[in-house]
């Protein structure tokens, strides 16, 4: 019980101090001293306490939907291995359902920016379903062949057995989080995907789907949007992490972890230009090549005899 | 059985009650009718279903038919269930629907014989035991449908359509008739279990009439590449009945591979292999033609040939499961899939219903002129939603729970150590996600551009009067969608007696025991997340409650002269998608660019083809018309030649004969 009240105060908290860390470093690459670690719990809180301006053109789901998505990312983060190697809900097959509710979240935010009647949000709705679309099937192929290499049926028992695993798993655990990575990327709209710092005509994807919302649903979206990537880090964390090495000592490694790739996030972001608009599903489709690379170790892994 | 026959003879009754009597009352005669009907049927189907013992009877005919051995197993009963329950749902709705034709009064006569004709013979399809009376229920069944599907006849694309749809169904049955021939000359007896000694002999013989058998009811179901009829029929008929050919009348195709596969022991690797990538190719092409249309009912046809590859994909990971002597696999998948067509058929029943009601309010099935809909019809926009989110495969419906019994039959196959199995089951199981998304991505659109922004045209009549047969039979539909979606152990209970006929040796075992508790497991997860997302939703409530929130127009980046013809339509939300599928789709487009410093005029048209009717189906019957008009010096005319034809033949035949002894 403790545990899962550990996991989900770590799963709302640090999702902050990630995009704090991505900002400070984009700051450090800038020669800016840039804003404090804290500071997106500042903008949390200034959001939270303020009134709402609604759309003339929206109707009941612009309302709900910021909730419903929140919801969904928060509750897909209960699904994953956090603090101590343990999820909050771990049954068989949950990484499907951690799939499907994150789908549906995307599911009602783009109805949501579809509702306002706006042309900007339509083209950051419309983009942003192409390019999740085709990131899907590379988070299917990589789990598929994680169920077939372990045996294995949910998250929590999957990265246990590859944390115990022996040296040539490691290859496999490398392929997948450099997927998982992209997916990261594609899901939290990072740069080469998409640049969160602007919502004009170059970038629209993710940032201008939320033109119209303020207020608390503002403050919604742009927390379960740092939980979702944070989601993802956890993700990569879990498949880079040794063996039980004790509570506090797998937590404070996690947090190295997700520091070190909000970091690197920050740095691409500093150093790398967002790719054309028509040149990000090629990128996308990168995931898919990764994956079905890892699958192909894990075939070699299975019948090749390379252990 | 008797009471079987009770129902029917009721549902018949109603049939002719609707002949006699006045317009108005026709449609609620058949429905109190088809209910009483129904109740009837359902008192020995849920008997089977739920104890799984089998009800046999045979009726005594004379000589082209003989016997005709009836049946009611438990997989026939599933099927009963389903078509009495939906069809009864599908005739309260067309109470209300039917109310605009009133002044067509013959077609409406017709309309309701016609309609408890196909009611009935599609539930005999499901009992009938015998090859030649099979075959004349599944004549009956086609041709009933034709006649519902061409109610609105003196439009010319109605007709045109209906007889591309009698075309289709021919050519079906053609190919069921060739393989029901071979197997009763073979067998020397048209009864179905006559035909289980032979298809468990030969396996080549036994792969190809698998193969003949799934193409003739492919045909029925849907299956890539005879699939071309449905996004014809379903946009031509009335909407209930667009309901209930897509919900139901296409799975009695699946019941006749479903029935086929019962006959057969362990079907062979390459069956398994076959029925898989067809089902994944129907999938993927289906979804990707159905973000492709903009016209609502087309849309949701080319959704069945998608839903029918789930359905499919699930009968291949079972058939992959007997092959295997893999029970579990073999469980999960037929489970799976017999969920989905229960699903679907609610599902696609809800969106076609609400289709049909937008459709009798704006006169417009096109989603581009459609828009703002949600403010107007807020209890349609509601259901519509409902079933968007579970055709979508979302959760917390129903349409995610099939799914994810396919992927646990997926999951569990890769127990079986075997590269190429687990390769062909890790595609399958990217492409069920990749559909899965692209459904998402379908739905969305199809939502957001009929529902929701501003409306694109102004409609005249008033929308708020929504007849009560219809939102009643759309709101029991939405109903069942979160039953099944909240409580999906229970459902999986039901489905083990339907699933043990396909699966013989499946016991409850200890796998299946586990599941449900997985099951279970799963429907308190998500009333977890309905919990969450309650009392987030709770906060949001009580911050706002004391401060302003007040309403302004949508933030235009500054552009102060934007209008309503500015947003986003379906067609440009679907676009980025559309233009990586460019290789798969055959489009024409008419351009009339624009010149000069002051252009006038720029148009564009954009027409949709079917990919297989351009390159496969077209030539082909160019080739057979080429083939048979070289015959066409046969057909002069001429009555006296024709005597001549009969007469040489009679003489031909006479010689013949009298050589032969």
């Amino acid at each position: 019980m403790l545990l899962a009240i550990l996991n989900i105060l770590f799963l709302l908290i640090v999702p902050f101090l990630f995009i704090g860390i991505i900002n400070r470093t984009k700051a450090f690459w800038a020669g800016r001293r840039g804003a404090p670690v804290i500071q997106p719990i500042y903008d949390f809180i200034k959001l939270i306490n303020k009134g709402e301006v609604i759309s003339t053109t929206s109707s009941y789901i612009f309302k709900v939907y910021p909730v419903i998505t929140y919801a969904s990312i928060i509750f897909a983060g209960l699904l994953i291995p956090i603090i101590s190697h343990k999820s909050v809900l771990d049954f068989k097959l949950n990484f499907i359902l951690f799939a499907y509710i994150l789908a549906f979240g995307k599911f009602f935010a783009l109805i949501g920016a579809m509702d306002t009647g706006s042309s900007f949000e339509g083209i950051g709705a419309s983009r942003e379903v192409t390019f999740s679309t085709i990131a899907e099937p590379a988070f299917f192929i990589v789990i598929a062949s994680f169920v077939a290499l372990t045996g294995n049926y949910s998250f929590q028992d999957i990265f246990l057995f590859l944390q115990k695993s022996n040296t040539f798993v490691y290859l496999i655990t490398v392929l997948s989080a450099v997927t998982f990575f992209i997916i990261l990327l594609v899901e939290g709209s990072r740069v080469p995907v998409d640049d969160p710092n602007t919502h004009l005509e170059l970038t629209m994807i993710h940032e201008v789907m939320v033109l119209d919302n303020s207020g608390p649903d503002l403050a919604f979206i742009c927390h379960g949007a740092a939980i979702k990537m944070t989601i993802f880090a956890i993700l990569i964390a879990n498949l880079l992490l040794p063996e039980r090495i004790g509570i506090i000592y797998s937590s404070l490694l996690l947090l190295v972890i997700i520091s070190a790739i909000s970091i690197v996030i920050g740095t691409i972001e500093s150093l790398v230009a967002r790719l054309r608009m028509t040149h990000v599903p090629q990128f996308i489709f990168i995931s898919i090549s990764v994956s079905l690379i890892m699958l192909s170790a894990t075939l070699l892994f299975i019948y090749g005899g390379a252990k | 059985m008797i009471i079987f026959f009770l129902g029917i003879s009721f549902i018949l009754a109603g049939g002719f009650g609707a002949l006699l009597i006045n317009e108005k009352e026709k449609a609620r005669c058949l429905a109190i009718f088809s209910g009483i009907g129904t109740f009837f049927i359902l008192v020995p189907a849920i008997k089977v279903l739920v104890s799984g013992i089998t009800i046999t009877s045979t009726i005594k005919f004379t000589y082209p038919i003989g016997n005709v051995s009836l049946i009611i197993d438990p997989l026939s009963a599933f099927f009963l269930s389903l078509i009495s329950i939906m069809s009864f749902i599908g005739i309260i709705y067309s109470i209300g629907y039917i109310k605009p034709y009133l002044h067509k009064r013959m077609a409406i006569s017709s309309h309701y014989f016609f309609l408890s004709i196909l009611v009935i013979s599609m539930l005999l399809v499901c009992i009938v035991q015998n090859a030649l009376a099979f075959l004349v229920v599944w004549e009956i069944m086609a041709i009933s449908s034709f006649f519902l599907v061409i109610f609105e006849s003196e439009k010319k694309e109605v007709i045109h359509a209906g007889i591309n749809y009698i075309i289709n169904m021919h050519i079906g049955l053609f190919i069921l008739m060739v393989g029901f021939l071979i197997l009763s000359i073979n067998a020397g007896n048209v009864d179905f279990s006559s035909f289980k000694v032979l298809l468990n002999t030969n396996t080549s013989f036994t792969n190809t009439m698998f193969i003949i058998f799934f193409l003739g009811f492919g045909v029925k179901a849907g299956f890539f590449p005879v699939h071309t009829w449905l996004p014809r029929a379903h946009p031509a008929a009335p909407s209930h009945i667009s309901g209930m050919m897509s919900g139901i009348m296409i799975k009695t195709g699946i019941y006749g591979i479903l029935r086929i596969l019962t006959l057969i022991n362990k079907p062979s690797l390459t069956l398994s292999y076959f029925v898989l990538m067809i089902s994944i190719i129907s999938a993927v092409y289906g979804i990707i033609y159905a973000i492709r249309q903009n016209d609502i009912k087309k849309m949701l046809a080319y959704c069945s040939i998608e839903n029918i590859g789930i359905i499919g994909i699930g009968i291949g990971i079972g058939m992959l499961g007997l092959s295997y002597n893999n029970n579990i696999v073999a469980i999960m998948g037929f489970s799976g899939s017999i969920l989905h067509i229960l699903n679907h058929s609610i599902f696609k029943g809800l969106l076609f219903y609400g289709a049909g009601f937008i459709y009798q309010k704006t006169h417009t099935k096109n989603m581009e002129h459609l828009g703002g809909l949600a403010k107007k019809m807020p209890a349609v926009s509601l259901l519509f939603l409902i079933g968007s989110i579970a055709i979508s495969g979302l959760p917390p419906f129903n349409g995610f729970i099939s799914e994810f019994i396919i992927y646990n039959g997926m999951f569990q196959s890769f127990l079986v150590r075997n590269p190429f199995i687990l390769v062909t089951v890790i595609i399958s199981v990217a492409s069920l996600a990749l559909v899965g998304a692209m459904a998402l991505l379908c739905f969305t659109k199809a939502f957001s551009a009929i529902f929701l922004g501003n409306a694109k045209n102004t409609y005249t009549e008033s929308i708020n009067d929504m007849s009560p047969a219809m939102l009643v039979s759309m709101v029991v539909l939405a109903i069942f969608t979160l039953l099944i979606g909240l409580f999906p152990q229970y459902v999986f209970k039901l489905l083990i007696n339907p699933v043990s006929v396909l699966v013989p040796s499946y016991h409850f075992s200890v796998e299946s025991l586990n599941f449900v508790s997985t099951l279970s497991t799963l429907s308190w997860c998500i009333m977890a997340f309905i919990i969450i997302a309650g009392l987030i939703y709770l906060i949001r409530y009580l911050l706002l409650k004391q401060r302003s929130v007040y309403q302004y127009k949508t933030w235009d980046c500054g552009y102060q002269a934007g209008n309503n013809r500015m947003q986003y339509t379906s067609s440009s939300y679907a676009d980025p998608f559309l233009s990586l599928t460019k290789p798969l789709v055959h489009n024409e487009v008419e351009l009339t660019r624009i010149e000069g410093f002051f252009p006038q005029e720029a148009s564009m048209k954009t027409h949709n083809h079917d990919v297989v009717e351009i390159y496969l189906l077209k030539p082909a019957f160019k080739g057979i018309k080429s083939l048979l008009n070289l015959f066409s010096w046969v057909q002069s005319g001429d009555t006296q030649l024709y005597i001549f034809y009969g007469l040489t033949s009679l003489v031909a035949t006479l010689l013949w004969i009298m050589l032969a002894n």
